[in-house]
């Protein structure tokens, strides 16, 4: 049929060999080699696991995922050294700094390359927390066998024979990938491609646990509904959106939208949708609902690298769209995102006071987290040259270093205090965590003061810059929220300490396992940035200062 | 009207109208049969707006290997396929109306935005698999092969999470793979 | 709409060709019914047998399906890019290869890992 329509077509439609030859498109190679690399690592991983015999590999496939990561973050800064060069417009500089690659689908500028830094190391983090064996009697926390019957005989069998999937690596990669592409796109499409790349994986790695393997299904399936729709969301904006501007690139959107080419009501029906789609992945309220029972439910592991990882591709996407294309409308979708924002941040606090596990108590965390990060998103303030006052940009990259490292020490941490039926979430059990073993609630209590935004911990400093940011945009009122709910959380994260030291232990106490050097190696990390960031944030803050804005 | 605007109005009607059956039928096996009338109607809209390569793609992977698909899923559930097999809650009549509310508005963007509008019938191809590839391999190479990476993670995760058994032993000395067991 | 109108018949075509095969088989073809006849047919093969109690019909079914819409979709690409072979040039075809390349690492994993063996 199809031989038959194209020799019809040939009769009045142009045939292809009338049109002319087209130029190879350009691809910087060097410029693009972070995700290259890690493109490479995932390829590679899928090799292993088709190639190497199975006792081998999982520790081929650990050593395949981290040596591709070091290498993605060698390369991260080459590009930062060599590919951030200054953009002129007109004779003068620009904040700005790098340029489009990729026949345009792609933008490495100073945001870009601090993202994909932050998203590597994140990625390098919790990849050790995948590859923890020591937890599980040599075996890892994620499900043999996920096809057989949750506590049935096939599960013990798999469980006796050592069976494990090491299919996680390879799929941890391909999330990274997602997420390094998502804030880097530079039209809606690779944004959409990206965005597709960076969920599946993570729909598949939550259904892994291997313990209360029924709730971490039952997250999988939550997170997968509802992300396809909010999926779908996100593709209808950029249809509509499409419809309004004619392009999918973010600079000639801008140019429409700054032109105000056609009626007002597609553009603020594609922004909203758009929106949708972006809110849902940071967790803003009211496209919650999701976080909790999926944060509970996912492996540890994957939840931090999730918390992290996710969080960070997705504000970094929701910048660029809205102030890269989407800025001339800012009028529009400041008041309902300031909305937003304090709704997060009010709901997340509140709801937070009444948890009793300890992962959902950190998933309505992150809730209010992404209420702090998107008062500077809704203050919008881009900062004027020869002033060094902090920007939105800055101030949200900052602060999604400072959360992402106290968020996946404190997973970490999670994993390690259990009993015989694995974790223990609630948060009852954790009383007397102190004095069983002082150090690691030591470290916990750290992250929670780090959470709450206590002076000398990270958490100040990160919630001092979007504050910043915001007042500098004139969004005082959300500062004030800020300030209020900031409160609230506080006196929840300090009940906990309160808990774990000063409360007497239920029964028996919680047990607190003794990891491998792995899971060691990530709470020691996170607990040295948490404390380095919170009393010299100097270097950092300037490299986030340094980005300057986003590349059109 | 011409004949093609005819044609469209006519197969748009066939796609609503199959479509609201297939959220209304009893049967969920009837569901998916109503759905590949929509989806075919669909294709043909495309083809009489000119995309010709996309009508393909929707006959093809849609209707050809999607719907299959969902048939399988329906099939491998414990759940009836009878009548009366498509259960619903108490949450129906909210979802009407929400649907209601959402398709309405939707419909108001559409003419709000577009009302007036004629658009230029396509000319020259537009749609056609030469200029689609064009645009593929020119300017949208990376997220076209970006996207060969989403299908390999679709595939990894088809066989991680539906194989069982023993798990062959990757050529491991003296193992004879063991067959899955079900 | 004139390109189309071949199609259209070959679709009628074909629609009466299958509705007057079904629909005229009852009133001429012979009925002797046995065994083999009455069995679920499946290609030829014994026909897979239905898991007692557990599910209704193989999740095997469901794996063949998934495999096949995820190379459906990669074979699909393939019709564009042969038919604007011409244009694309040297750049064209190392696009294709990498492209394929990636399905040729899909297929040595599910091979691998026995997802195209039936039991």
């Amino acid at each position: 049929m199809t031989a038959l329509t194209g020799a019809v077509l040939a009769q009045n439609a142009l045939s292809a060999a009338d049109l002319p030859q087209i130029g190879a498109p350009a691809i910087e190679y060097g410029t693009l080699s972070p995700v290259l690399a890690i493109t490479a690592t995932a390829l590679i991983g899928v090799l292993v696991e088709a190639g190497a015999p199975r006792r081998a590999r999982f520790g081929l496939q650990s050593a395949v995922a981290i040596v591709g990561i070091l290498a993605a973050l060698a390369a991260t800064v080459w590009v930062s050294i060599h590919d951030l060069g200054k953009v002129s417009f007109e004779g003068t500089d620009l904040l700005a700094r790098g340029k489009t690659v990729a026949e345009g689908a792609l933008v490495v500028d100073g945001p870009t390359v601090f993202l994909w830094g932050l998203l590597l190391v994140f990625a390098l983090v919790s990849m050790l927390m995948f590859a923890e064996r020591g937890l599980e009697g040599g075996l890892s926390g994620f499900t043999g066998q996920a096809a057989v019957a949750p506590g049935g005989a096939g599960e013990r069998e798999a469980t006796m024979a050592g069976i494990e999937h090491t299919e996680i690596f390879p799929l941890a990669m391909f999330a990274l990938l997602g997420m390094m592409v998502f804030p880097a796109s530079n039209d809606l499409l690779t944004m959409f491609v990206a965005l597709e790349v960076l969920s599946l994986p993570l729909y598949l790695l939550c259904g892994l646990a291997r313990r209360r393997r029924l709730l971490s299904q039952e997250a999988a399936v939550k997170y997968f509904l509802l992300g396809a729709f909010s999926s779908a969301f996100f593709l209808y904006g950029i249809a509509l959106v499409y419809g309004y501007s004619g392009s999918f690139t973010l600079a000639a959107i801008d140019t429409a939208v700054s032109n105000q080419i056609a009626g007002q009501n597609l553009l603020l029906a594609g922004m909203a949708l758009i929106s949708v789609g972006l809110l849902f992945k940071v967790s803003a309220v009211p496209f919650q609902a999701w976080t909790p029972d999926v944060y509970q439910g996912a492996p540890t592991a994957v939840t931090a690298f999730m918390a992290a990882g996710t969080k960070v591709a997705a504000f970094g996407a929701l910048l660029r769209v809205f102030f890269v294309g989407f800025g001339g409308a800012q009028w529009d979708w400041r008041p309902l995102m300031m909305i937003v924002a304090v709704l997060t941040m009010v709901v997340g606090a509140v709801v937070l006071i009444r948890q009793t596990d300890v992962k959902r108590m950190l998933a309505y965390s992150a809730i209010a987290h992404s209420g702090f990060i998107l008062t500077a998103f809704a203050g919008a303030y881009e900062g004027s040259a020869g002033t060094a006052t902090i920007t939105s940009v800055s101030a949200v990259m900052f602060y999604l270093a400072v959360y992402g490292f106290s968020t996946i020490g404190a997973f970490a941490i999670a994993t390690l205090v259990r009993d015989g039926g694995g974790e223990v979430g609630h948060l009852a059990r954790w009383a007397g965590l102190g004095r069983e073993s002082p150090v690691l609630a030591g470290v916990f209590a750290l992250f929670m003061l780090s959470f709450a935004g206590i002076p000398l911990t990270a958490g100040f400093m990160g919630k001092w810059t979007v504050f910043s940011a915001a007042w500098s945009g004139y969004a005082w009122p959300l500062v004030v929220a800020g300030v209020l709910t900031s409160a609230v959380a506080a006196y929840f994260y300090v009940r906990v300490i309160v808990l774990m030291f000063f409360a007497d232990p239920e029964g028996d106490g919680p047990t607190v396992a003794v990891p491998s050097v792995m899971t060691s190696a990530v709470i020691a990390v996170t607990a040295a940035v948490t404390i380095v960031l919170g009393i010299v944030p100097g270097p950092v803050l300037d490299l986030a200062q340094n980005a300057g804005t986003f590349v059109r | 009207m011409s004949m093609v605007e005819l044609t469209f109005l006519m197969l748009s009607g066939v796609a609503v109208f199959s479509a609201l059956l297939a959220v209304s039928t009893t049967q969920v096996v009837h569901a998916a049969l109503w759905l590949v009338l929509t989806l075919g109607a669909i294709a043909g809209c495309y083809l009489l707006i000119g995309a010709e390569f996309i009508a393909w793609v929707q006959v093809l992977i849609y209707i050809g290997a999607v719907v299959v698909l969902l048939l399988f899923a329906l099939m491998l559930t414990r759940a009836p396929t009878g009548p009366d097999s498509a259960t619903t809650t108490s949450n129906r009549n909210v979802a009407a109306a929400v649907s209601v509310l959402v398709a309405g508005g939707l419909a108001a963007i559409m003419v709000s935005g577009f009302a007036g509008e004629r658009l230029a019938p396509p000319r020259g191809g537009v749609g056609s698999a030469a200029s689609i590839g064009d645009a593929i391999f020119g300017t949208w190479v990376l997220p076209f092969e970006i996207l060969s990476l989403v299908l390999l993670a679709a595939l990894v995760g088809a066989i991680v999470l539906t194989r069982r058994g023993p798990e062959r032993d990757n050529g491991a000395p003296g193992d004879v793979p063991e067959r899955a067991q079900h | 709409m004139n390109v189309y109108a071949p199609i259209l018949v070959l679709g009628i075509i074909a629609a009466a060709f299958a509705v007057l095969s079904v629909g005229i088989a009852p009133f001429t073809g012979p009925k002797r019914y046995n065994r083999a006849k009455l069995d679920s047919y499946e290609c030829g093969i014994e026909p897979t047998p239905q898991p007692a109690g557990g599910g209704r019909v193989s999740v095997k079914y469901f794996i063949t399906a998934m495999l096949f819409i995820v190379f459906d979709i990669e074979i699909i690409f393939l019709y564009p890019f042969a038919v604007a072979f011409d244009q694309l040039g040297w750049f064209g075809l190392i696009e294709m290869v990498i492209f394929i390349g990636t399905v040729f690492v899909a297929y040595a994993y599910v091979w691998r890992r026995g997802g195209l063996e039936w039991d």
